[in-house]
């Protein structure tokens, strides 16, 4: 690949990316791939997933991590750089066991630092990145991407200890792991160059904070299909519903409401299995106190009840709980990602300075809950990807 | 329900009888059980069998459920053996219910093998037995068929392999044997082991009736089927020798369905099954869907009415082998699918 210079600026700074692709080509390529992806989902997806990589290839979404991190971009006349920015070199991407769009979702974004990329799947599932790579490939037009995902993308299945997790460390330049907080620390435990980034994807949990006269039939169909789509195994689905300065009835009113709206939401069958258990996780959601309920087809269950009950187990078990913000904020989890909102005015400013003092990462309108980009769990990562130069003509 | 269990347990029954049993069984759960109640509040006698409350079968992993109310003194938990499972079922073991299930257990497996008595050779350790408090599922299915026993005898090393030289012992005295074990456990231990040239002899020349039960997902896995499960048991005895097989889960303890003949299995007239649609829980009339069973025996625990997630069908009409009442096929577990996420679940 031949590399090329690309300026961006923002009102205080022009940035220089030598990239080793055209981006334009490469947008244009990524994006232009829809038009094949819109015409049949592949076995390996759900059609949730697939639409959602649909959306994310939008040109425009596609931009998005070069305009957060450098700017617009500017033609070479009007470039006084300050900085230079260039690939960091071998990206090793660590992809959990429970599998989730992640990985194609991640490689896409890499993509566009130009390095090569290492990406192990996960031994015990199927792997999303592979299948998409193949897919990619197969309807790509001829040309540098192409030959990039061939040439400069090695996807691997294999397990924890398998040797090759150390030859990743000790190559790669960035080191980006998801997965349990145990299987994050061990991969940056192992030896690894002094100049490596580590970008860290743990365990996160997240929630949905509504307010009742915000909730219109619009929004809450939106939050069962944000839930809907990997329910408690997500880490940005909202893992509960609160209430904000609700009451119980307000709770029970919303889970009726959610009851009621799950068909116009979910137009897909659970598996068997999940159906069936989703019978236990109701009687034993009921056991615990909740007062549960199961939606259509035995889909998922909601459960209203007290924020200081024991959590339910279900993994389609949607708690929804009446709390002040104050008791929100005080029985947030430790871990919390994101929190999805739908407010009457989520642009107050008390909302910044409520934010502030807990450990959210995202504070998104709840239909942004899955939107993945170049921030992620507290940092830019994908920043991280290059290094800068400081560079004074 | 001492009416039902006075009977040969495949001979027609009253419904009506069976239907009022299961309605008195379930008010005395909702009476003496909070957690039962929690889960089917506001709940009054129904008309219908499939309207009966019913537990999930894997809420018995999650908690032990009791009943309390008198003339119930629960003794020993009896726990699955959940050799391909990392939870096992928690059933609390009472008198009154032990009584019942006995004579149930007893009942079918004297219509099964009959009542001569003969050494009981249990495919198990010894030590299983030595447990305080607590009894696993194998354990008590092997000791169902102690009232068939002249003697019994526990066969298997601490490393899994039969203890030959002691059946040996057995089969010079005793040419007659009645043999339990795990459907894997049979075939591991003894139909695919090579058993040593003496007691080789010895078994030609006896006559063994096999008892086995606890599935057959290894066996599947190992591609054996039934055909050859049954020749490769029988080859190893004299040719007058039976091999018996039966469906049993721990969530419904003392009762046997036994496979027929003709590929069905059996329920007797004190217990019941539905079929459900796993989406809908409407019940299916001869078509597959999750099987629920029922007892009127289980009076110290609310599990007398549990939906599984094994799959089957009840057959329509009487059965080919004779044997009067319900019989269904059983259709296997049902399948799990891929958990997607990334959080830890």
């Amino acid at each position: 690949m031949s590399e090329k210079i690309h300026f961006f600026a923002t009102p205080h700074r022009c940035t220089a990316a030598v990239l080793p692709f055209d981006l334009e080509e490469w947008l244009r390529q990524w994006s232009g791939l829809r038009r094949q992806m819109v015409k049949h989902v592949p076995e390996s997806f759900t059609r949730d997933e697939w639409a959602y990589l649909v959306a994310f290839l939008d040109e425009t979404s596609l931009r998005q991590p070069f305009l957060e991190s450098f700017g617009e971009t500017i033609s070479d006349s009007q470039a006084r750089p300050s900085a230079l920015i260039r690939p960091r070199g071998l990206i090793g991407i660590w992809l959990p066991n429970t599998v989730s769009l992640l990985g194609p979702l991640t490689l896409i974004l890499a993509s566009f630092s130009g390095a090569p990329l290492w990406v192990k799947a996960g031994s015990g599932s199927s792997d999303l990145t592979a299948a998409f790579v193949e897919y990619s490939l197969r309807n790509l037009q001829p040309g540098a991407l192409a030959d990039y995902l061939r040439e400069q993308v090695r996807i691997e299945r294999f397990d924890r200890q398998d040797p090759r997790n150390s030859h990743m460390a000790a190559v790669a330049k960035v080191r980006v792991v998801f997965g349990s907080d145990a299987a994050v620390r061990a991969v940056h435990t192992l030896p690894h160059p002094a100049d490596s980034v580590a970008v860290s994807f743990g365990n996160h949990r997240s929630e949905a904070w509504v307010e009742k006269d915000a909730l219109t039939e619009d929004r809450m169909v939106a939050l069962i299909r944000v839930f809907a789509i990997y329910g408690q195994a997500g880490c940005t689905s909202p893992g509960r519903v609160v209430v904000l300065n609700g009451t119980d009835e307000e709770s029970r009113a919303l889970q009726e409401s959610l009851v009621r709206l799950w068909p116009k939401a979910v137009r897909t069958d659970v598996p068997m299995h999940r159906a069936a258990g989703n019978v236990m996780e109701f009687q034993m959601a009921s056991v615990q106190g909740w007062h549960a309920a199961r939606f259509a087809r035995n889909g998922g269950v909601v459960a209203a009840g007290s924020i200081e009950l024991p959590p339910p187990t279900g993994l389609m078990t949607l708690p929804v709980v009446p709390a002040s913000i104050a008791e929100a904020i005080t029985f947030l989890p430790a871990n919390i990602q994101t929190i999805g909102h739908c407010l009457r005015q989520p642009h107050d400013p008390e909302w910044l300075r409520l934010i502030a003092v807990t450990p959210a990462k995202r504070f998104v309108p709840i239909e942004a809950m899955h939107h993945f980009g170049p921030v992620w769990d507290g940092g830019n990562y994908w920043r991280q990807f290059f290094e800068e130069v400081e560079f004074q003509p | 329900m001492s009416n039902l269990l006075t009977s040969s347990p495949f001979a027609s029954r009253d419904e009506a009888a069976f239907l009022a049993g299961m309605n008195e069984i379930t008010s005395w759960h909702l009476a003496g059980c909070p957690e039962y109640r929690r889960v089917w509040p506001g709940w009054s006698a129904v008309r219908q069998l499939e309207d009966l409350p019913f537990l999930h079968v894997g809420v018995f992993k999650r908690q032990l459920w009791k009943t309390n109310a008198s003339g119930i003194q629960h003794q020993r938990t009896l726990r699955s053996s959940s050799t391909t499972q990392a939870t096992a079922s928690m059933i609390a073991l009472d008198e009154r219910s032990s009584a019942l299930q006995s004579r149930s257990s007893a009942a079918i497996l004297q219509e099964l093998v009959g009542d001569s008595l003969r050494p009981l050779v249990i495919l198990d350790h010894s030590r299983a037995l030595r447990q305080r408090g607590e009894a696993s599922a194998r354990i008590a299915a092997a000791m169902s068929l102690r009232f068939l026993a002249s003697e019994v005898h526990f066969l298997l090393e601490d490393d899994d392999s039969i203890g030959w030289e002691r059946l040996a012992v057995i089969l010079e005295r005793e040419r007659r044997l009645l043999v339990y074990g795990f459907t894997w456990m049979l075939w591991q231990s003894w139909a695919t082991a090579p058993i040593p040239e003496t007691v080789r002899k010895l078994l030609d020349a006896a006559e063994v009736h096999f008892v086995h039960s606890g599935g057959w997902k290894k066996l599947e896995q190992a591609r054996v089927d039934r055909k050859q499960f049954n020749a490769g048991l029988l080859s190893t005895v004299a040719p007058t020798s039976q091999v018996t097989e039966y469906y049993g889960l721990v969530e419904q303890v003392g009762i046997i369905f036994p496979l027929c003949e003709a590929g069905f299995y059996h329920v007797p007239r004190w217990a019941g099954v539905l079929v459900r649609d796993p989406w809908t829980l409407e019940t299916l009339d001869d078509q597959p869907g999750l099987l629920q069973f029922m007892n009127i025996l289980s009076w110290g625990a609310p599990y007398h009415s549990v939906l599984t997630e094994d799959l089957g069908r009840v057959a329509p009409g009487d059965c080919a082998c004779g044997r009067r009442g319900l019989h269904f096929e059983l259709l296997g577990r049902v399948p799990k699918a891929e958990i997607r996420g990334c959080a830890n679940v």
